[in-house]
Parts: C-alpha cells; sequence; structure tokens
C-alpha cells in the first residue's frame, strides 16, 4: 500500500468495495487482496489484551465464533442480523469500520463496548480508539498506506451489551437507527454506561448526555424513557428514503429505552 | 363431466425445473453468438429538455467502436404497445421526457468499451421545465410534454350506468373517502435483455419477453418488414409480472446495430436501468362514493380517478380503463360512474403491473366499503357477503359472469381465519382485517385490433409413439404454463405427462399465441391445445378401430393405452396405434385454437376488461402492530380462491404465494422514489424493498369448488387476481389493531407510526 498510495484499495470481501466498482463510484488501479492472510481471520481472548477479532473475519465468523458467543453474544446477534446471508458469507468486520458508512451495524456496539483497532503500515503499527476513527461518511483516520488489522475489545466491567438495527424488512436492510449500549450493573444502580448511535449523523455516536442521566440513579421504566429522550435531543439525523428527521429521532427514543432494558435484564444479548 | 382425470388436477412435476434448478436453463444473457457484439443505450440525465445537438464522433474513433446511432439511424415511425396512442421514438428526435429516455446506443466488442464509449457522446441540452406530479402537470401554464396532448391529459374516461346520482338521493348513507396509490416497478429477477441477429433481410431476436407476438407486430411494423421476416424467440425468462410484455427498445436498437455491423448484438438493462425504462404500476389517485341502504346494500358507486402515466402511454390506456372497470365484479350494484384521467408527467412510463390498474383501486374500495360498515355498525365482511356478486350476473358494464363462488370465498375464508373470534377483540396491538377481489381469465380483445385467434397449437406426435411434441405459441415466463400445457395436452390425448416434450414461444417453429399477460394462458392456450388433443385421439382412435375392428366411437384413449369402453381389457398401447397411424396415414399431428365469443357492451372502452370467465377470491390477514415505531408484522394471510377447475394444485398454490408476496411488498415495504429532479433515489434492490423470504407470513390458501362452463375443463386464472385484495386486507387490519386508517401506500412504518402519534395527539386534546 506503501508502493501504491491512493491509487491501490484494499479488497477484502468486497462486498462494498466491488459494487462501488460497478457503479463506477471508485475506480482504484491496484486491487490489493488480503485473501491469503489467514491471520487476520481469527477470533480470540488474549488474556493481555481482550478479545481479538482479526480483521478479515466475515459477519458469519462472528456469528458463529465460540469465544464472542461466551462472552459478547450481542455482537454475534449483531453480525447475524447484517445483510442477508450471502454477503454474511464474505463481508468483513474490518471491511464494516474501514468503509465507514453511517448506517453500519458493527461500529456502534464495538464504541459501546470501548473497542480500539490496530492500524498497521510499514512504518510500524498504531492502536486507535475505535470512538476517533471515524471522521465523517466513508472518512476515516486510517490512511492510504495503512491497513487495519484488527479489533480489540479490552477487558471491562460491563455486564450487559445489546444492539438493535431498526430496519424496514427482516433482511437486507439498512438501519434507520442503530441503537447499542453497554451497561456495568451494581444492583439496581448503573455505574456505567455507553450509548452509542449509529445512522443518526454523519459517525456513529456516543451520547454522552443520556449516559450521564442514568448512571448511579436506581434503573426505573421512567428512567429509562427519560434516557431515551435525551439520546434522541442529541441524535442529529437526516431525512431520508429510510425515515425522516422526527421518525429517526423517535425511534432512538424507543429503542435506547428498549435495549438498556434489555442489556440491563438479561445481559451481554 | 366425469372428475375422474388422469393427468390434470395432479401435482406433476414443473416440465422446466430440473434445468432451472440446476443452472442448465439459458436465459438470454446467457447466450452466446460468434462474433457477437455488446450494444448499450445512451438515456437522457434530464427530466425534460430539447436536444440541441448530438455529437458522436469522439464516440465512433474509440477502438473497440463498431457502431453508434441516433434518432437518425432509426425509423422516425412512433411506436408503441397501444395502437391509439403511439407516442414512442426508437430515440428521442427534438426532446427527452424523462430521465432515462433513449437518445443513442453504441455497440463494441465489449461492455467495458461500450461504457466508455457512451461517455464520449456529446449531447446538449436545453433544459425545460418538468413536471412531476399529475395534478400540477394539468394546471395551466404547466410544462407540456406531447405538443398532441394538451394539458397533458393523455386518456380520458368517463362511463356512467344506471342513475348514480339518483341512487346516492335514495340512499341511506353516502360516504366519500380518497386514497393515493404509489409507484411500484415488477422488479423481475431477471434484468430484459435480447440478442438481435439481422442477417440478408431476416431478423431474429432472442429476448426475455412476454409476448413474442407483441414484440414480432411491432418490430415488423417498425422496420417495414414482413412478419415472416421477423423471428422471435423466447429464452427461458424469469419473471415479468407485466414489465416485459412490450418491445422494450433494446429489440430497436439491437436490430439497427446489427444491421449495421453485420454481426449479433446482446443489450440488456443492469438493475438501475431497469426502475428507468419501468412500466410499473401506475400511482393512482383515487376518490370512491357509494350509497348504501340501511341494510348496507350497495345501490351506487361512483368511482373519480387520477393516474400519474409518466412520459408515454405503455399499456397505459387499458390500465385507466381497467381501474373502474374491474370494481363492480365483486359486488351486485346496478348504477355505478366512473371518471379517469391519466396524466403525462416527467416520469418514467407507467404500465401494466400484475393485477393491472385493478389492486389500487380495490385497496381504495375495500377501505371504504369497511369504513361505511363501520358508519352503519355492520362486520365488514358480513357487508361483502350482502353484496356478493352471484353466479350468472352480468355487471353495470356489461361483462357476463358466469361461474361466481365469492360468497363461499368469504364464508370460508371467516371460518379458517377464525375471523368472528378475532376481529375487534385481538388484544391491542393486533389485528384482522379483509378483502375480496376478482380477475379476468384472458382478455376478451387483444391489443391491437385484429380478428387473429388468440391462441393456437400443434401437437405433434413422434413417429413411433413414444413421445409427443406440444407447439404453442404460449409464453411460459416461470408461472409454469409449459408444465400446465403439457399436463392439458395429454389429458386430451389419453397421453402421459412424462412422454410430453414442449417448443414454446418461438414466432417461427410454434402457432400464433399473444402470450403471458391478462392472466389468459390456462383457460385460452389450454382451450387451443385441449382441442388440439382431442384431434390426435380422434385420429387414432380411427386407426385403432381399423386395427382392433370395432367402431371409432366404442374405443378411448387413457395413460396412452387404447381401450374398449365395453371391455377395457381389451386394448392396445398408444405406441403401436400412433406407429401404425404413421405408416399408414403419414404424421400424426392435432391442431386446435381458441377465439373468445363476442364478449361485452358497446359503450366507449366497453372491451376492456371483458373475459369468458372471472376468478374470484377472499383474502384475511392478521397482522400485529408496534405501537411505538409503526412495525408492521404480518402474522398470517388466509386466501381462498375460486379459480375454476385446477390442473396443478402445487403451480396454483406458488402463484397463490408469489402474488401474495408482490402484494405484500406493495402494501407496506415498494415505492419508487423520485428526487425533485426526476431522478430515481431507489433504483436499486437494497432501497426498493421488496419483502425477503424472512418477512413471508404463514400462508393458507385454499380453493372452493367451482366449475367455468366456458373454459376447457372449467378452469380459470389465478396468477394476478390473488394480487388484487392484499393492500386492502392489510390496511383492514391495521386499521382493527390500531384503530388508524392510512389513506395512502405503501402501509409504511413511518406512515403508521405517524398515524397513531396524530390519534393520540387527538385523544390528548378531548
Amino acid at each position: 500500500m506503501d508502493q501504491f498510495g491512493a491509487r491501490g484499495k484494499v479488497l477484502a470481501g468486497g462486498t462494498d468495495v466491488l459494487s462501488m466498482m460497478k457503479q463506477g463510484l471508485l475506480a482504484p488501479e491496484v486491487l490489493v487482496s488480503l485473501k491469503n492472510l489467514a491471520e487476520l481471520k481469527q477470533i480470540y481472548a488474549d488474556p493481555a489484551r481482550g478479545v481479538v477479532i482479526g480483521a478479515l473475519a466475515t459477519h458469519n465468523d462472528l456469528a458463529d465464533s465460540p469465544v464472542l458467543q461466551e462472552r459478547y453474544l450481542s455482537l454475534c446477534q449483531t453480525a447475524h442480523h447484517m445483510a442477508n446471508n450471502q454477503v454474511r458469507n464474505t463481508g468483513t468486520a474490518g471491511g464494516n469500520l474501514v468503509n465507514a458508512v453511517p448506517s453500519a451495524d458493527l461500529p456502534p456496539l464495538l464504541i459501546a463496548l470501548g473497542a480500539a483497532v490496530t492500524l498497521v503500515s510499514t512504518g510500524g503499527s498504531r492502536t486507535v480508539k475505535l470512538e476517533e476513527f471515524f471522521t465523517g461518511p466513508r472518512m476515516t483516520v486510517k490512511k492510504d498506506n495503512e491497513i487495519l488489522t484488527e479489533i480489540v475489545i479490552p477487558d471491562n466491567s460491563f455486564t450487559g451489551s445489546t444492539y438493535h438495527k431498526f430496519g424496514l424488512r427482516r433482511s437486507g436492510a439498512l438501519a434507520v437507527v442503530g441503537v447499542a449500549v453497554a451497561v456495568a450493573m451494581e444492583g439496581d444502580l448503573c455505574r456505567d454506561v455507553r450509548i452509542a448511535l449509529g445512522a443518526v449523523a454523519p459517525t456513529p455516536i456516543r451520547a454522552f448526555k443520556a449516559e450521564e442521566v442514568l448512571k448511579n440513579r436506581p434503573v426505573t421504566d421512567q428512567l429509562l424513557e427519560e434516557v431515551g429522550r435525551c439520546a434522541a435531543g442529541e441524535s442529529n439525523p437526516i431525512s431520508d428514503i429510510r425515515g425522516s428527521k422526527e421518525y429517526r429521532q423517535d425511534m432512538i427514543r424507543v429503542f435506547t429505552r428498549r435495549m438498556l432494558k434489555k442489556a440491563i435484564s438479561e445481559g451481554h444479548v | 363431466m366425469s372428475d375422474n382425470y388422469a393427468v390434470i388436477g395432479k401435482n406433476l412435476p414443473k416440465i422446466d425445473g430440473r434445468v432451472k434448478v440446476t443452472g442448465q436453463a439459458k436465459y438470454t444473457g446467457d447466450l452466446k453468438f460468434p462474433n457477437m457484439l455488446v450494444g448499450k443505450i445512451l438515456t437522457s440525465p434530464h427530466a425534460h429538455a430539447r436536444i440541441l445537438s448530438i455529437d458522436t464522433a469522439e464516440a465512433e474513433k474509440l477502438p473497440g467502436v463498431k457502431a453508434v446511432i441516433t434518432h437518425e439511424d432509426v425509423p422516425g415511425l412512433k411506436y408503441g404497445i397501444s395502437p391509439a396512442r403511439w407516442d414512442e421514438n426508437i430515440f428521442c428526435i427534438d426532446k427527452v421526457r424523462f430521465v432515462g429516455d433513449k437518445v443513442a446506443a453504441v455497440a463494441a466488442i465489449d461492455e467495458e468499451t461500450v461504457y466508455k464509449a457512451l461517455k464520449l457522446i456529446k449531447v446538449e441540452y436545453e433544459v425545460l421545465p418538468a413536471v412531476m406530479d399529475p395534478i400540477e402537470a394539468m394546471r395551466e401554464g404547466a410544462p407540456q410534454i406531447h405538443d398532441e396532448y394538451p394539458g397533458n391529459i393523455n386518456t380520458e374516461v368517463h362511463q356512467s350506468f344506471g342513475d348514480v346520482e339518483q341512487a346516492f338521493a335514495e340512499a341511506y348513507h353516502v360516504r366519500t373517502d380518497q386514497f393515493i396509490g404509489q409507484r411500484t416497478y415488477q422488479s423481475p429477477i431477471e434484468p430484459h435483455s435480447a440478442i438481435s441477429i439481422w442477417e440478408g433481410g431476416k431478423l431474429t431476436v432472442y429476448t426475455s419477453t412476454q409476448s413474442p407476438h407483441y414484440f414480432q407486430y411491432y418490430i415488423a411494423r417498425e422496420f417495414g418488414l414482413k412478419m415472416g421476416d421477423v423471428r422471435v424467440i423466447k429464452t427461458y425468462v424469469g419473471g415479468g409480472f407485466g414489465g416485459k410484455l412490450e418491445p422494450t427498445g433494446l429489440e430497436f436498437a439491437g436490430a439497427v446495430l446489427s444491421r449495421i455491423t453485420g454481426r449479433p448484438v446482446k443489450m440488456f438493462y443492469d438493475r438501475h436501468e431497469m426502475f428507468a425504462h419501468n412500466r410499473g404500476r401506475h400511482k393512482q389517485i383515487m376518490k370512491v362514493t357509494t350509497g348504501v341502504d340501511k341494510n348496507g346494500k350497495i345501490l351506487g358507486v361512483h368511482a373519480d380517478f387520477i393516474m400519474d402515466g409518466g412520459a408515454y402511454t405503455s399499456l397505459g390506456i387499458a390500465t385507466a380503463y381497467y381501474a373502474g372497470a374491474m370494481l363492480p365484479l365483486t359486488y351486485e350494484f346496478d348504477n355505478y360512474k366512473f371518471d379517469m384521467l391519466r396524466v403525462y408527467t416527467n416520469l418514467p412510463a407507467c404500465g401494466a403491473q400484475r393485477g393491472h390498474g385493478a389492486p389500487q383501486p380495490r385497496y381504495a374500495f375495500e377501505c371504504h366499503l369497511d369504513m361505511v360498515a363501520g358508519d352503519l355498525g355492520m362486520d365488514p365482511m358480513e357487508l361483502r357477503l350482502r353484496n356478493a356478486r352471484q353466479p350468472n350476473t352480468v355487471t353495470p358494464n356489461a361483462f357476463q359472469v358466469n361461474s361466481c363462488e365469492l360468497k363461499a370465498c368469504i364464508e370460508k375464508g371467516v371460518e379458517i381465519s377464525g375471523w368472528k373470534d378475532k376481529r375487534g377483540k385481538l388484544p391491542p396491538g393486533r389485528g384482522i382485517g379483509g378483502a375480496v377481489g376478482s380477475f379476468v381469465s384472458g382478455a376478451g380483445y387483444p391489443i391491437y385490433r385484429t380478428n387473429l385467434p388468440h391462441a393456437a397449437a400443434i401437437i405433434k406426435v413422434h413417429e413411433d409413439g413414444t413421445a409427443a411434441t406440444l407447439y404453442t405459441g404460449a409464453t411460459d415466463i416461470g408461472q409454469g404454463s409449459d408444465t400446465i400445457l403439457c399436463q392439458m395436452a395429454a389429458e386430451a390425448m389419453g397421453y402421459n405427462y412424462e412422454n410430453m416434450k414442449i417448443v414454446s414461444a418461438d414466432t417461427e417453429t410454434t402457432p400464433h399465441d399473444f402470450g403471458a399477460y391478462a392472466s389468459r394462458q390456462t383457460l385460452m392456450s389450454g382451450a387451443a391445445v385441449k382441442q388440439a388433443g382431442e384431434e390426435v385421439k380422434a385420429q387414432l382412435l380411427e386407426i385403432a378401430a381399423e386395427m382392433m375392428d370395432v367402431a371409432a366411437e366404442d374405443l378411448d384413449c387413457r395413460e396412452a393405452w387404447i381401450y374398449r369402453k365395453a371391455n377395457p381389457d381389451e386394448r392396445k398401447p398408444f405406441t403401436e396405434v400412433a406407429r401404425e397411424f404413421f405408416v399408414r396415414r403419414g404424421p400424426l399431428v392435432g391442431r386446435g385454437s381458441y377465439t373468445p365469443p363476442k364478449l361485452g357492451g358497446t359503450f366507449k372502452g366497453a372491451p376492456v376488461g371483458t373475459s369468458p370467465a372471472y376468478s374470484f377470491c377472499t383474502q384475511i390477514s392478521e397482522v400485529e402492530i408496534d405501537e411505538e415505531t409503526g412495525e408492521v408484522d404480518v402474522k398470517e394471510v388466509w386466501d381462498v380462491h375460486d379459480c375454476g377447475k385446477v390442473i396443478n394444485p402445487a403451480l396454483l398454490h406458488g402463484q397463490v404465494h408469489g402474488a401474495l408476496y408482490m402484494g405484500m411488498g406493495e402494501s407496506i415495504w415498494e415505492e419508487v422514489v423520485f428526487d425533485d429532479k426526476g431522478k430515481i433515489v431507489n433504483g436499486n434492490l437494497g432501497e426498493y424493498r421488496l419483502p425477503t423470504a424472512l418477512d413471508m407470513p404463514k400462508i393458507t390458501s385454499e380453493l372452493v369448488d367451482s366449475v367455468e362452463p366456458a373454459a376447457p375443463w372449467g378452469v380459470k386464472e389465478v396468477g394476478e387476481g390473488a394480487t388484487i385484495p392484499t393492500m386492502g386486507c392489510f390496511a383492514n387490519a391495521i386499521y382493527d389493531a390500531m384503530g388508524v386508517r392510512i389513506h395512502s401506500l405503501p402501509l409504511s412504518y413511518e406512515k403508521v407510526w405517524r398515524a397513531l402519534k396524530d390519534k393520540r395527539k387527538k385523544e390528548e386534546k378531548k
């Protein structure tokens, strides 16, 4: 990639790159395939770092991973409801991040879980918090000569997490809104929480104010509704073919409340 | 009539099932010919613009480009599928009328070169004001889309039967409601494609079509060729649903490119181009008024509609008439008025989509009747039962209805869905709704005026009797006509289905048939096939009579055995007699043709909607609504059909499932959306949301006993009729669940959410 710079493009699953090339939106001179880098396909628990997901793991690899099923079933569920089965067989976790589509499904939950990504170039490697990775629609801090190699979810105190893609059909739907939450419960008090929203801003966003509303107060339905309203206010969606701004904001309210309730009572689901 | 059939009425495997599931079936896009070129059409980026100049010089210079053509290289004769309004040119001459209008075409050695060449064609446009809305298009001072049609009125219908005003004056209750439909697209899984080969004076076109005959007719007319010098061959087709009935432009452009280059030219649309070419469902704005007496008996109906036709006529004249003509089929009333304006807009042309003009008006009417029933405090299915059409009646618009078991359909639907225990009684968020429908079993008149029979068939028995080939112009586009026509041929001949072969939809080798539209082939092509089979059988029995030394009338033939009726053990195999026939008399051939009787009234537009027979059905659906998000979860659907004698039950239920799938999509998810410049926003399968397998509910498809006297073996249609009630039944179910009425299609989650929000606001005010 050092050699080709902007003239080259990394090819992993190809579900995004190839369809953009077909539409004439992308015309790289060189495609650099990562297909044979088997080491980038693994999903494992590293005692020192946490759960590591290789960038080339497909969505179905995530859904079927025993490590994830044990630690973060929520991530398996998220992957399982992405796109359709054909795409899940080819599309990769790394691709879902580097393409930086605002409605992508993996970023919100990974952000909620505090994940970071490793970017590697001939000059070395660096770690970037996923939360700081996205800069705009289809824009990230990754340089043209860098390759995203892995996603790391550091060990944490979260007792529950979940994600809901609100789509307009049951398969092959892009998110109208995506809501991810991770909670650290102690009795009926929420000691820590992260709420990440997709498809309601140019990049996935955290609902910081909503998080503060929830922290260290006894959880009630009324409180969760208040958190939902707050999150809706923090979102800044556009009106497009999938939904109006007004509808999207209200869906943030509904699903923030519902997802919090789910993660609080059911754990990582 | 004995119901003891040997071949029909059975779930025999589809004749093309194996080649399709194994991938051996070749669709037009799969075919390759030596030296074949690839062609593409350049289309307009503007919704409405004058063409000032077209410069093809740069494109022609590109290595690999073999021909570039514009309107100057093709006949200027206007065409269209509706003879009353031929308003399309192969390529635009003076101006373009929608984003996607056809301007030029290129043939080159490969696809990549073609795309490069298209970019090198320079077209200078003077952009004109455009109009995307039919109401706006009719206003004074609106942009004129065709000079010949002032006010952008493409078609105007005013029909009146009985005295509607009088009926309303005498009615106990009169109610008016307005509903709006949406533009949808057929979205066949196989994109349109055509391979044209013009050699010497003969043009051969392999194509993905619903009607080789209409293609042949219009291609010959456009190029001044004799019909006999145009051969149209249908390959396997991956769905049509009305969108592949008329020439697409690919055949015309491909033919000229082939003539110029002397090479075969393959042309195709990609998914976005399919949406732009369109010919999908019209958007209709529908005002319905009904007057009823105290008991809910319908006294009169006024349907007042406007439809957005897009930039050209396509099949839209028929669509405009169908929209109103089909409403009185299901209920008996004498006073009916129908007004319709089909309006040109700067959007892709609309045409015939499954149910042709009827599903949206049916949605409006069935919602409206539920509201009327609500006003009267009646169960809506009870209101339908009280008005349901009886057999052997005539509609106010002069359609003769023979068999009709609509009442039985409603009763059975109510019973199997558990209607009485559910309607108004389900837990919050859950609801049940019903609607009925009816459709033609083939159009009484062809699209252009001709006295040709509507269908014809030839059966040739192999010389040793071990096979028989059915030659028919009938067009299998996936619905299974090849299968059921072979079943019918075998039944009529007294033969086995397993030994049947079929050659269909090739204008040079098969006899004439109008093709797959208006749900016509089971009845019409079937009638021709039955006659051909019976002619084979009669000839065989004559020879067998000589061989067995008995009278021919004492013999019969069944499952490939010819036997004495008085003593079935006295018998000879079909093969032996067929072979002997060939030895003594030459080829054993049977022929058949079908022309419907003269149907309908004499008023303007009377032929549209006539048919030898009509199907009837009831659909009931149960839905669950998320009261916070508006999400519609379809739990279960029940369909009860009166479709006459069934030839292949598995294929029939497959049609019901498929029609429901499409109807569900149009009800809740699908809509073609444009930006303010007339560009399609969602011309892809990602954002044009067809339902997926995961969205499909549990479906119960049931039948009621019915035999149609005007049809071979009593058959009727099913393929389109099952789409008719669907939108209405979902709208009514949503109302039962949540008490909100959605007045426009699709019944999207956001619309339901908004309606619920508005309802809560109103309740809070109280």
